[in-house]
């Protein structure tokens, strides 16, 4: 129920989208003067107007870039702290840039998930540390500064586990079942790391204010196992299933925090 | 730049609702229930079919419909086996079980239906499957008295001749648990 309530949910979104995206204006394209022939013969022509040569005069200041910090703030971990009960979550994110196109990319969060499956229900704790680089494949004009990014990091994370209640699998439950055992038994010290592989996008939208989104594929590296039970969910990591692959995703809120400034040296390459 | 932004929400939002199945692998080993095999007073080595066997489960000295021995038959034949196994599950929330084993179950001579009681002491464990099958309970047979083999009241004679603990650790159903000779 809860998953075709997800699936109907994003379905929905889906469609949101569309509304979003049918109310652009297209841009019509204005058909090219026509040519007027007049009388039969055809000898009084009227000429279409010709188009004038603009002539480009080079006028290119020097440019500059912005070198700084793109701080932010995941804001779809705070509303989710609103809107779900069994969210508690927070996290900020960081983007320096480096070169031209490189990005040192940070985040640091907090999480505490209860997570409610069919058998059983548990409560992650935990905080968790992200770093990488971000690579811009987006090449900017005038002096547009957009980011679509796509970025390796390293996370690791440091939580606890606390097992709420459990149910007993019987598949022949000739004396009945056994569910929603209270248990309460909590497993600490636990710690996990992977790398993950993140397109995104970080779009200024006026000022120094950028709302960014990305996409985060993950792999596991390390996992210290509880013993004789397993890690459900990793904060900064998401819930965990079979195998060691894991997916998130990132809705941010940044500022722009100009530090200095760089000509940008016109290559050679450009006509 | 909309576009590919747009692009991105939708594959987040998709990747939020694509998770595996929560449901239980049937193929995987959860709570086992306990493997008896009959076999030959005459001949100990030898397995030796039940005639028409029924169990019943004892509760609080109430009966409960018969132990599924053959699922492959519909109807009331599924409580009956003539093999030369039965599997029976264990009650995952208390340390013991009681069964009634009647062999000859509803036979036309009311003299050859034999009934002998059956009471398992254990002890148990919950451990840990999956995600998807939670937690599964293992039995450990009690050492000293892992059974107690009692004749129905009004007495008849006993069809079970004699009870072998093989393995005191009841967590798969493949292994043995119990040797009934008859």
């Amino acid at each position: 129920m809860k998953q075709s309530l997800k699936y109907l949910f994003s379905f929905f979104f889906l469609l949101s989208l569309f509304f979003v995206h049918a109310q652009e204006k297209k841009t019509t394209t204005t058909a090219p003067p026509e040519v007027i022939v007049k009388g039969s013969n055809g000898t009084k022509t009227e000429k279409a107007p010709e188009k004038k040569l603009e002539t480009v005069t080079d006028t290119v200041k020097p440019k500059t870039e912005r070198y700084g910090l793109i701080l932010g703030v995941d804001v779809f971990k705070i509303a989710r702290s609103f809107y779900d009960s069994d969210y508690k979550g927070i996290a900020f994110v960081g983007d320096y840039r480096l070169t031209k196109k490189y990005y040192i990319h940070g985040e640091v969060g907090s999480e505490d998930v209860t997570v409610d499956d069919p058998l059983l229900n548990t409560t992650t704790t935990g905080a968790y540390l992200k770093a990488g680089f971000n690579y811009n494949t987006y090449t900017n004009w005038l002096d547009m500064e957009n980011l679509i990014t796509i970025g390796v990091s390293y996370g690791f994370s440091a939580f606890k586990e606390q097992l709420n209640t459990y149910s007993i699998y019987n598949p022949h439950p000739y004396f009945g079942q056994s569910s929603g055992i209270e248990s309460g038994k909590s497993y600490d010290g636990l710690t996990a790391s992977w790398i993950e592989v993140s397109p995104g996008i970080n779009v200024k939208v006026f000022n120094n204010v950028y709302v960014g989104f990305s996409l985060q594929l993950k792999l596991l590296i390390t996992n210290s196992e509880p013993n004789g039970f397993e890690s459900l969910y990793i904060p900064g990591f998401n819930k965990t299933y079979d195998g060691s692959f894991g997916a998130g995703f990132n809705y941010t809120i940044g500022y722009f925090i100009p530090i200095y400034k760089k000509k940008v040296i016109p290559s050679k390459t450009k006509k | 730049m909309r576009k590919i932004f747009a692009f991105l929400m939708i594959l987040g939002f998709a990747s939020s609702s694509c998770e595996p199945d929560d449901i239980c692998d049937p193929a995987t080993s959860t709570t086992p229930r306990m493997l008896i095999q009959f076999f030959d007073i005459k001949d100990p080595s030898t397995a030796k079919n039940v005639s028409n066997l029924k169990v019943i489960g004892v509760v609080d000295g109430k009966d409960k419909e018969g132990v599924i021995l053959t699922p492959s038959v519909s109807g009331d034949g599924k409580y009956v086996t003539s093999g030369n196994s039965i599997l029976l599950p264990l009650n995952t929330e208390r340390d013991v079980v009681k069964y009634r084993l009647i062999s000859n179950y509803d036979n036309e001579n009311p003299l050859l239906t034999n009934e002998d009681i059956l009471e398992f002491k254990y002890t148990r464990q919950s451990s840990y499957v999956s995600r998807a099958c939670g937690f599964k309970t293992i039995f450990e047979l009690d050492d000293a008295n892992p059974f107690i083999l009692t004749d129905k009241t009004p007495a008849d004679s006993m069809w079970i001749r004699y009870v072998r603990v093989e393995q005191n650790n009841i967590t798969s159903e493949n292994e043995t648990i119990i040797k009934i000779f008859i």
